[in-house]
């Protein structure tokens, strides 16, 4: 064993000169273990300092000109951190505050007393295979309010494909049942309405509105929620305002859309410190970012 | 000999300047990482009954400790308001801010174990700080769930998740804006407390 490997050693001359080998070595030492230290080494003794260093003047305030440095990772932050922390966020007028909050609150109810126990025994009596094919077949009528929001939105491309998803849906995906145009063909739509279009011409919220049964909402959403209303062929069955096959419907779609996000309310107020507020917010971000992200 | 002298050096002095590790996906791949760890704990079947579920939620703990830099995360929270708590209230705060948003992430995310998560790509914000995005297909909707990282001396660590477009720090800042706004920041942590032992 060691003659062969004599030999071999012999053969290639490897460490012609003992430096080389030496280097050699300390390059893959070097490249196996960066200068940056790997995070795990840091980590454990630097948080159970956190947790067990005593901490001095819990009680009293604190008392003016005596900052803490922001090399401390408790430190205080700087004005351009808090410029960048404060500018983030869009805000919404709320003068309607008490109604709004009642509106809430019966909306709360709503859920908890009616809508979740109807879902959860729809959820038990349809299959999900079922509730998905509806759900589809909802989605694909509402096309056309998608089709002329991107049309006035001056985005011909997402109405051309909306208008593909429509018609490969309605045929081959058996009259919208199927979502074939993203299944079979790998086209994937995008969301548009009305509330989003006057958003992009440059209306603003104009305040905070939350209604029953529906939820929140805006002056300008409210205006985009009718208007979108008048292109959804749903809104054309039965002859009157409120005929049972409207009511009837328009009451299945909510109950069939809710049915696949049974908890997401739950989850998103039990994490809330004040859920009013919370989901205040949450509206406005979701909202903003429909009308100017991308 | 000159010759392989010097290639010996530019060799060194190459692999000095690429080390194994690549900066260009770090931020995606750490990520990802730890949060498919969250999600393994998550989905392991065999930590069952009251144990199991302690020894979940410890796992999981670790994992997101891993994952967040929760000091980050409060400060930006809190903006400007940070600067109003003294050293003490301040760790008090992350503390229980931590806690909530331990329970709170781990509820959102269990709704999601049966889901599958993409990594798509990483999208700079500033000098140090990196958008991870993701997407959760569920049956009838693609949920974007992206994560905002800065890079620390430990790796990078997220300070903010933004799902559907809701940034949970935003969220979070304006319900504490409105409770500083009025009432001294002992009186928030004292919500914090009532918030997080209610549990």
């Amino acid at each position: 064993m060691r003659g062969r490997n004599n030999r071999r050693r012999g053969d290639v001359k490897l460490p012609a000169e003992p430096w080389v080998g030496m280097l050699v070595v300390m390059v893959l030492l070097l490249w196996l273990f960066p200068l940056s230290v790997p995070a795990e080494t840091v980590e454990g003794p630097k948080k159970d300092a956190v947790i067990t260093e005593p901490v001095q003047g819990v009680d009293g305030n604190r008392t003016e000109g005596a900052p803490i440095p922001s090399s401390d990772p408790y430190g205080d932050v700087t004005e351009k951190e808090t410029e960048v922390a404060e500018l983030e966020g869009p805000t919404i007028a709320d003068p309607i505050e008490p109604w709004n909050r009642a509106m809430y609150h019966f909306n709360d109810k709503f859920y908890f007393w009616v809508l979740k126990p109807v879902t959860k025994g729809y959820q038990y009596v349809i299959p999900e295979g079922f509730r998905v094919i509806f759900s589809n077949f909802y989605n694909n009528i509402k096309a056309p309010v998608r089709m002329v929001n991107h049309l006035l939105q001056g985005r011909p491309r997402r109405a051309g494909v909306e208008l593909e998803r429509f018609v490969i849906n309605s045929t081959m995906g058996a009259a919208g049942l199927r979502d074939c145009a993203a299944e079979c063909f790998g086209i994937t739509g995008r969301d548009a309405d009305f509330g989003q279009t006057l958003g992009k011409y440059g209306t603003g919220f104009g305040f905070y509105i939350v209604w029953p049964f529906l939820g929140p909402s805006s002056p300008r959403d409210t205006v985009g929620f009718v208007a979108d209303m008048f292109m959804k062929p749903t809104t054309y069955v039965g002859s009157g305002w409120s005929t049972t096959e409207r009511v009837g419907l328009t009451a299945h779609e909510r109950v069939n859309q809710t049915s696949f996000h049974i908890g997401d309310y739950e989850v998103i107020k039990e994490s809330a410190v004040d859920p009013y507020v919370a989901f205040r917010d949450g509206y406005v971000q979701y909202r903003t970012k429909a009308i100017e992200g991308e | 000999m000159g010759i392989r002298k010097s290639a010996c050096v530019v060799m060194m002095f190459l692999f000095l300047v690429f080390p194994l590790v690549s900066q260009g996906g770090v931020p995606l791949d750490t990520v990802k990482t730890n949060v498919d760890s969250v999600l393994a704990v998550l989905r392991n079947s065999t930590l069952k009954g009251e144990a199991g579920k302690k020894a979940k939620a410890d796992k999981i703990r670790d994992a997101s400790g891993k994952l967040f830099d929760f000091i980050e995360l409060s400060k930006r929270t809190l903006g400007a308001n940070w600067n109003k708590l003294d050293a003490g209230q301040r760790r008090d705060f992350v503390q229980l801010y931590t806690k909530l948003l331990e329970d709170a992430y781990v509820d959102k995310i269990t709704a999601y174990t049966d889901e599958k998560v993409d990594f798509t790509k990483e999208v700079p914000l500033g000098a140090n700080t990196v958008e991870v995005q993701s997407e959760v297909k569920t049956k009838t909707a693609k949920i974007p769930i992206y994560y905002r990282v800065i890079r620390k001396d430990d790796g990078w660590k997220v300070y903010d998740v933004v799902i559907e477009g809701v940034s949970l720090i935003t969220n979070y800042r304006t319900q504490f804006r409105e409770i500083l706004a009025s009432k001294p920041p002992e009186s928030l942590l004292e919500t914090l407390r009532t918030k997080v032992g209610g549990k």
